[in-house]
């Protein structure tokens, strides 16, 4: 374990454990923020683990994030919540992985909208299971754990989704990634077994998604496909690891608590304005800081020298 | 008998319409490889147009549809000058125009997505045109339909030809192969190339026009049409007119049997299911040899 790893991996452990005193210390509001905040950083990190690193846009995000969702609201009262929130991760991690082996030999833009339908597949797919043979659209929820014990939960999956990530990118794995998004064919040539660390990276990182999906199900107590599948749950984290600079670690970080104040607090008020706002901003950006907010800060590492 | 003809009717009547959306969405894919992912939202802009003409102005719906295509080749020209054009000019690769294009255009989305929310609310906006039924063989069809299909079928052979037949159509297609090659046989690509975009959405604005004359429309309407324009590009094959016409023609047949063998919740799933299973059977599109 290189120097640099142990200082992130130290720094994380330290900031979580001052995050977790949040529920003690601020209201009702604030936690449901913190909340917010600490579940888009770990889906923006752990989109950015995978896409970031390899160039490869997965739009599918809310695909696994409901999978998870759904996993607890199909467990909760025959499970225990904190076994739930894995479950939904291995959920989502086996579906990805299944996904993985047929698509992930496309590039760009049909990957993206190929994932992009997965969403919508899935959604569809549990809407007419659930209408078909359960009778019912939607889930009540009931004999949900407390709002802190979902904040603190969420927390640890976000830490350790971090503490992942940040081990993954001074790994093997790692490098290989960077390589297949640096030239694929090149990293291919130098041994790299890219379909394999292609698979294992979509899946880890849908571990994660789902495993959030299912730690913050129990917020709401009423699940149905079209609130736990929304597609904004997907741009929004793309937005954030994007804007954040999706080839670091710290950027999705930092705007992930920067977006979801702004959403919360603006999105309730003006949405349609605030949505437009999103939309003008992910143009800018595109446009003239393609590399994300990181690279004003610091450069990244040419990855194509 | 005149059921299955009537179902049929019904889906190609929408298979024209995705045939018509797919062709507009491939001319700006297949060059340059910009993935305009807020194409259905131009459709959607296109079909308030008409609407606002119709219900403000009494306008004919049909008599409007030239001032559409102009004013969205207007939007078109704007979108790539502002957007896409530096894109094209700083990406360092052709993969990295495709993401970033990807980005802007689901950027441009949430843009006119939302502008449009603000402008005319969620409601359901509609009017009524050519609601009679006609006959055939005992079938029933509205008219309406039938001019939409007409026009579709119609827009989407004419832009065939076009691009076969006339000298301008060849300079598009050499312009597909090779833009470095299309401009050292003198072919103006910084004049040719944004044309062709406008005139991209300039298609999505008729193929909007025509479906506000039979559905009712919604700010949120166009979102499912880019996505089954790009199914259908993936049907026909990439860069090729011909195939978008038929892999939409086919697409609407597939969806109309489809739903009526199982049930119409099940259509996006049928959408998809063709799309994955043709991506990974024959992802050069059914058509290629």
């Amino acid at each position: 374990m290189n120097a640099d790893l142990r200082r992130t991996l130290s720094l994380t452990a330290a900031a979580a454990l001052g995050l977790a005193s949040v529920p003690w210390l601020a209201s009702d509001f604030w936690l449901s923020l913190a909340l917010t905040c600490v579940m888009y950083a770990g889906l923006a990190v752990t989109w950015a683990m995978f896409s970031g690193a390899t160039g490869y846009l997965s739009l599918a995000t809310s695909a696994f994030f409901g999978i998870g969702a759904y996993v607890t609201a199909w467990g909760l009262g025959t499970l225990p919540y904190l076994l739930l929130v894995p479950l939904g991760g291995l959920a989502a991690a086996a579906f990805a992985a299944l996904v993985g082996l047929a698509v992930l030999h496309l590039r760009g833009a049909y990957f993206a909208v190929l994932t992009f339908g997965l969403g919508e597949l899935v959604r569809h797919a549990i809407t007419y299971f659930e209408k078909t043979y359960a009778k019912t659209v939607g889930r009540v929820l009931s004999d949900v754990p407390e709002s802190s014990v979902v904040y603190l939960t969420v927390l640890l999956v976000t830490a350790i989704a971090v503490a992942a990530c940040a081990a993954v990118r001074a790994s093997r794995l790692g490098l290989a990634l960077a390589g297949i998004g640096a030239d694929e064919g090149r990293a291919q040539t130098l041994g790299v077994d890219t379909r394999r660390v292609k698979i294992v990276a979509f899946a880890l990182s849908a571990f994660f998604a789902g495993a959030l999906g299912a730690a913050v199900a129990v917020r709401w107590t009423y699940v149905e496909p079209s609130s736990v599948f929304n597609p904004f749950i997907g741009f929004q984290t793309v937005l954030i690891a994007m804007l954040g600079g999706a080839q670091t670690l710290i950027g999705p970080l930092a705007s992930a608590i920067v977006f979801s104040i702004l959403t919360e607090l603006l999105r309730l008020q003006f949405p349609y304005a605030y949505l437009m706002l999103l939309g003008a901003l992910l143009i800018l950006l595109v446009l003239y800081l393609p590399g994300g907010i990181a690279t004003l800060i610091h450069r990244p590492r040419r990855t194509d020298g | 008998m005149a059921f299955w003809i009537e179902l049929a009717g019904s889906g190609l009547i929408t298979g024209g319409i995705y045939a018509l959306v797919a062709m507009g969405l491939n001319l700006q894919y297949g060059l340059m490889r910009i993935m305009n992912i807020s194409h259905g939202e131009f459709l959607m802009l296109g079909a308030y147009l008409t609407w606002l003409a119709h219900v403000a102005f009494g306008i004919h719906p049909v008599a409007f549809l030239p001032v559409v295509a102009l004013a969205l080749f207007a939007t078109g020209l704007l979108a790539y000058r502002l957007c896409f054009r530096r894109i094209l000019r700083t990406s360092p690769s052709v993969e990295a125009i495709e993401a970033r294009s990807l980005l802007v255009g689901f950027g441009l989305m949430y843009l006119v997505q939302n502008a449009a929310y603000l402008a005319w609310g969620a409601d359901m906006r509609g009017y009524s045109f050519l609601a009679d039924a006609i006959e055939f063989g005992g079938a029933r069809f509205a008219a309406n339909g039938l001019v939409a299909f007409g026009f579709a079928v119609a827009m989407s052979l004419g832009l065939i030809a076009l691009l076969r037949w006339t000298l301008v159509g060849k300079a598009v297609r050499a312009m597909m192969q090779s833009p470095v090659g299309a401009q050292l046989v003198g072919i103006d690509t910084a004049v040719l190339h944004p044309a062709v975009f406008g005139a991209g959405l300039a298609l999505a604005g008729i193929a909007g026009a025509l479906l506000s004359m039979v559905y009712e429309i919604t700010p949120g309407m166009g979102e499912p049409y880019t996505v089954t324009a790009l199914i259908v590009i993936t049907l026909g094959g990439l860069g090729s007119a011909s195939g978008c016409l038929a892999g939409g023609l086919l697409l609407g047949l597939v969806e109309a049997f489809g739903m009526h063998f199982t049930s119409p919740s099940l259509k996006m799933l049928l959408s998809y299911g063709v799309f994955i299973g043709v991506l990974l059977a024959r992802p050069k599109g059914l058509f290629a040899r």
